[in-house]
């Protein structure tokens, strides 16, 4: 048990940065998730903190320890892979056993750990089976049962659910934070999926290039973006982003559509964020500003309209009995309470 | 004619050709095979059917031929030359696989540029040296010259086995507990245990066909079996029916070898630029 | 240990057996080449006289421009008859199924089998009494039944092409069968939609896409046929006269034959630089591929 801390830390290969002089505290017993496009240095901190790869400046803190000179056998991290790294010549039993084994543990206490482990995760009658016989499932959990089977300071896991398809996804998620609340531990999960990451998250750091650009709870990264990069990424379908000016309390598009009053001063340029759940869909004429339908998608759940403010399209989310057809034309009216506003140069969140 | 009838036609050209291309291939070998159970005077015809014979086999092993001091000979250099190469190939495979080294094209190009070098450039220095030191004609010698030989394509072809391990998992051992060096003990070894075996049959066939250096470093004791063709040249011309035999045994075992890791020749040959 | 130490020291014992076996040979070659270097005369091989040895080679040998002939047009005629045979069996056997496979799977047999013993074969088909391609040839070409292939130069010299051909078909064929299996079948079948006919597709999407593979094997093949040595030794000794000797052949007469060691280094080390080039265009396709 132990917290984690990453004091300016650096990863460059020549002229590419990788991670940026980033400084973050990893509490203890916290499930922390790193949240970011492919590329944006979120794996790479994950495995400088596994002793992995090697920074290129800063610190490496776990519990009381600096670590930067310590091995990955040292560091007393267990992890998972994305392609699970299991032992294929093992078999599962002996996949589970091999981080107790290579640390020296009595041969009498292992066994009844790795079948607790495997119990924990619902594997006790494949033990005597190769990694080859599993399913995709089956092997994930194999490597959770590897990382569990002993009491690590910090779990590391890297994109563990992307290889199941999204049935399974969906039950491994669920399994996960199941078991992470219970065993408490340090937690860093890598991912580029933002539903992993709010579900699972206590708190969230959402990187791009390198850098972090947010951290925060899960409820503050998507009701709070502090930029125009995480209220773009955070969200499913994404906020809605306009470019536009304000002008007397009113947000007019860059072609001059006047779109809805807002508690501003006047800007010349400005982006307008909402969320498609923000946006009401009503008959044509009835709301702040009427517009035709590019596409009208029915989910079942939800129907979204995808209509034109001059050449700008957003997508607007309707009642699910809501019926429409391309070209009609619908009302909108946009939730006061729930609007953002970014400085398009400078990319941060405009506080009103 | 129709599409469908212009197809039979090109399949049964198509197996013709096949036809005659595998019977060119074969006919040199059965011919071979044939003769060595032949009689010394069905031999000297053109025959098909003929009355067979294990005379041959051993003839070739009496004197004066003793085929078997040859056949020791070859294992022995092939057995040890293997024996050498493979441990230090993986070493210097896992390594270039797995690290970046200063100056590491620079040396698997001098590696794979060795391999090209004519074997006559590197054999002449090697004959001086021998001589000079007592090396000549004794199986140690030839070891260590085939080693110049089987090298290269060890190390380029373990390689390739090893780059073929996936990274997760050597990276799983290490969090897990393991150094560098229980991670290539338990985890890198087992997982390329085919591979190597691969590599070292290979690494068997080329050190045991060997034919240069065992034919300008050897004239007695340290002689091999293809050099050990040469005995059966007799005063009235070739011995056809035992050199026949000498050929089955030198090249039976290598057949067997060589089927049992075919996926893999090409590969080897080429080192690694063809998969 | 450290990563960083030991990766050197895994590398340290392959790079020294290298060295020993390769390089030394290599640069002692080259100084063996500029002395006199009689095998028979003790203190000779540190007797330096320049690069007399190489113009000796080039203006008093008249035998080693022979040998730089027929390894020449053995190259040329092996290289390009084995491609072309092998490239159209490879196309005949890639398609798999039972007998091809069967077929694909025999292909390992002569290329198991020891060049000196492919020697030694082509020898006893081509014996004039008994030879089964000698008899084989004279029912086809009449003109040539009673020819004793092996004493006439031209026919000696066809007979190595063909024995060279024959052994190393097969592993052109198996390479090329990898290269055609690693085409995308899509693309195939895209221009065949698009209703290209059998040879069209052969010309304008198989070949273009084969065409590194068909380069590694062309530079390859060229390598060894440069070298060629075992099967000539087993096959006609570089004879009649010195109608079939090779480089290689040349060079391996006149150090261990004639003991003249200082001169076949040099005649070696002029055989080195053609395979210099060779090395060369064979890694960019290595490391292309890596």
């Amino acid at each position: 048990m132990a917290e984690v801390i990453l004091k300016n830390l650096s990863k460059r290969w020549g002229d590419f940065v990788g991670v940026d002089n980033q400084s973050l505290d990893i509490h203890d017993k916290e499930f922390l998730v790193l949240l970011g496009p492919s590329g944006c240095g979120k794996t790479t901190t994950m495995r400088m903190i596994a002793g992995l790869e090697e920074p290129t400046s800063g610190e490496i803190w776990i519990g009381e320890r600096q670590v930067n000179d310590d091995l990955p056998k040292d560091r007393d991290v267990a992890m998972v892979f994305q392609n699970y790294g299991l032992y294929p010549h093992m078999t599962i039993f002996d996949n589970i056993a091999y981080p107790l084994k290579v640390r020296g543990t009595p041969k009498a206490e292992i066994r009844p750990r790795v079948e607790r482990a495997a119990a924990q995760v619902e594997l006790t009658q494949f033990l005597d089976r190769k990694p080859k016989a599993l399913s995709g499932g089956q092997r994930q959990r194999v490597a959770l049962a590897r990382a569990i089977v002993r009491t690590p300071k910090v779990f590391l896991m890297d994109e563990p659910l992307s290889n199941l398809d999204a049935k399974l996804r969906v039950t491994m998620r669920a399994e996960l934070k199941h078991l992470s609340r219970e065993l408490k531990v340090t937690t860093v999960y890598v991912t580029h999926d933002q539903i992993e990451a709010m579900t699972l998250a206590d708190r969230v750091a959402v990187m791009k290039h390198g850098i972090i650009q947010q951290l925060g709870t899960p409820d503050e990264i998507y009701n709070d973006p502090a930029n125009l990069f995480v209220a773009g990424f955070i969200g499913s379908p994404a906020m809605n982003l306009v470019r536009g000016r304000i002008e007397g309390g009113q947000f007019l598009t860059e072609d001059g559509v006047k779109l809805s009053p807002i508690a501003s001063e006047d800007r010349s340029e400005v982006v307008l964020g909402v969320r498609a759940d923000d946006i009401n869909v009503h008959e044509a004429g009835e709301g702040d500003i009427d517009a035709p339908i590019y596409a009208f998608e029915n989910t079942g759940e939800a129907s979204f309209l995808t209509v034109e403010w001059g050449d700008q399209r957003v997508i607007a989310r309707g009642d699910r009995h809501l019926r429409k057809d391309q070209d009609d034309v619908v009302g909108l009216s946009l939730n006061p309470d729930h609007l953002y506003l970014f400085d398009p140069n400078t990319e941060k969140r405009i506080r009103l | 004619m129709t599409g469908k009838q212009r197809k039979q036609v090109w399949n049964a050209v198509q197996l013709t050709l096949i036809m005659i291309a595998t019977f060119i291939m074969l006919v040199p070998i059965v011919w071979i095979f044939l003769a060595a159970f032949k009689t010394h005077v069905d031999v000297y015809q053109l025959k098909l059917f003929f009355t067979p014979t294990l005379e041959n086999f051993s003839t070739v092993f009496d004197d004066p031929y003793r085929l078997g001091e040859k056949l020791f000979n070859s294992t022995i250099v092939a057995l040890v030359t293997v024996i050498f190469a493979i441990p230090i190939a993986t070493c210097a495979a896992y390594s270039f696989s797995r690290f970046r080294l200063r100056g590491e094209t620079t040396m698997l190009v001098m590696i794979l540029a060795t391999q090209f070098v004519p074997a006559v450039v590197i054999i002449l220095p090697f004959f001086v040296m021998f001589r000079d030191v007592g090396l000549l004609d004794t199986r140690l010698g030839l070891i260590l010259v085939n080693l110049a030989i089987v090298m290269p394509f060890a190390i380029w072809m373990i390689k390739g086995f090893i780059d073929g391990i996936p990274m997760d998992t050597e990276e799983a051992a290490m969090v897990d507990g393991s150094s560098r060096l229980q991670v290539i003990w338990n985890i890198v070894l087992p997982m390329a245990a085919p591979g190597l075996l691969t590599a070292a049959i290979f690494c068997f066939i080329i050190a045991w066909n060997e034919f240069l250096f065992a034919l300008i470093l050897t004239n007695k004791n340290a002689v091999t079996l293809p050099i050990g063709l040469a005995l059966f040249k007799g005063e009235e011309g070739d011995l056809w029916n035992l050199l026949s035999a000498a050929g089955i045994i030198i090249m039976a075992p290598m057949f067997v070898l060589a089927l049992l890791i075919r996926k893999y020749f090409v590969q080897g040959m080429t080192m690694g630029a063809v998969r | 240990m450290r990563d960083n130490t030991l990766k050197y020291v895994l590398v340290l014992p392959a790079v020294l057996v290298v060295f020993a076996t390769a390089i030394w040979p290599l640069m002692e070659s080259a100084r063996l080449s500029a002395t006199v270097g009689r095998l028979n005369r003790p203190g000779s091989l540190d007797q330096y006289i320049g690069l007399e040895n190489y113009t000796w080679a080039f203006f008093e040998e008249p035998s080693f421009w022979n040998s730089v002939w027929v390894t020449g047009v053995y190259t040329l005629l092996t290289v390009g008859l084995t491609t072309l045979l092998a490239l159209g069996l490879a196309l005949l056997l890639a398609p798999g199924g039972r007998l091809r496979s069967g077929v694909q799977t025999l292909l390992i047999l002569p290329f198991a089998m020891s060049p000196a013993l492919i020697g030694v074969s082509f020898r006893f088909m081509f014996n004039p009494e008994f030879g089964l391609f000698d008899a084989f040839f004279g029912v086809v070409m009449p003109p040539l039944a009673d020819v004793s292939w092996l004493a006439d130069p031209t026919l000696a010299f066809a007979v190595c092409v063909m024995a060279d051909v024959w052994g190393w078909i097969p592993f052109l064929t198996l390479v090329l069968i990898g290269g055609l299996a690693s085409i995308p079948q899509d693309t195939i079948e895209a221009a065949q939609v698009d209703g290209a006919s059998g040879w069209r597709v052969f010309r304008d999407i198989t070949l273009p896409q084969l065409g590194p593979v068909l380069a590694v094997v062309i530079i390859l093949k060229s390598i060894f046929s440069l070298k060629t040595f075992d099967q000539i030794f087993m096959l006609t000794n570089g004879g009649p006269g010195t109608a079939t000797q090779t480089l290689s052949h040349y060079i391996y007469f006149n150090g261990m034959k004639y003991g003249q060691i200082g001169y076949a280094a040099s005649v070696a080390w002029l055989m080195v630089i053609p395979m210099i080039l060779l090395t060369y265009l064979y890694a960019k396709y290595v490391f292309r591929k890596n």
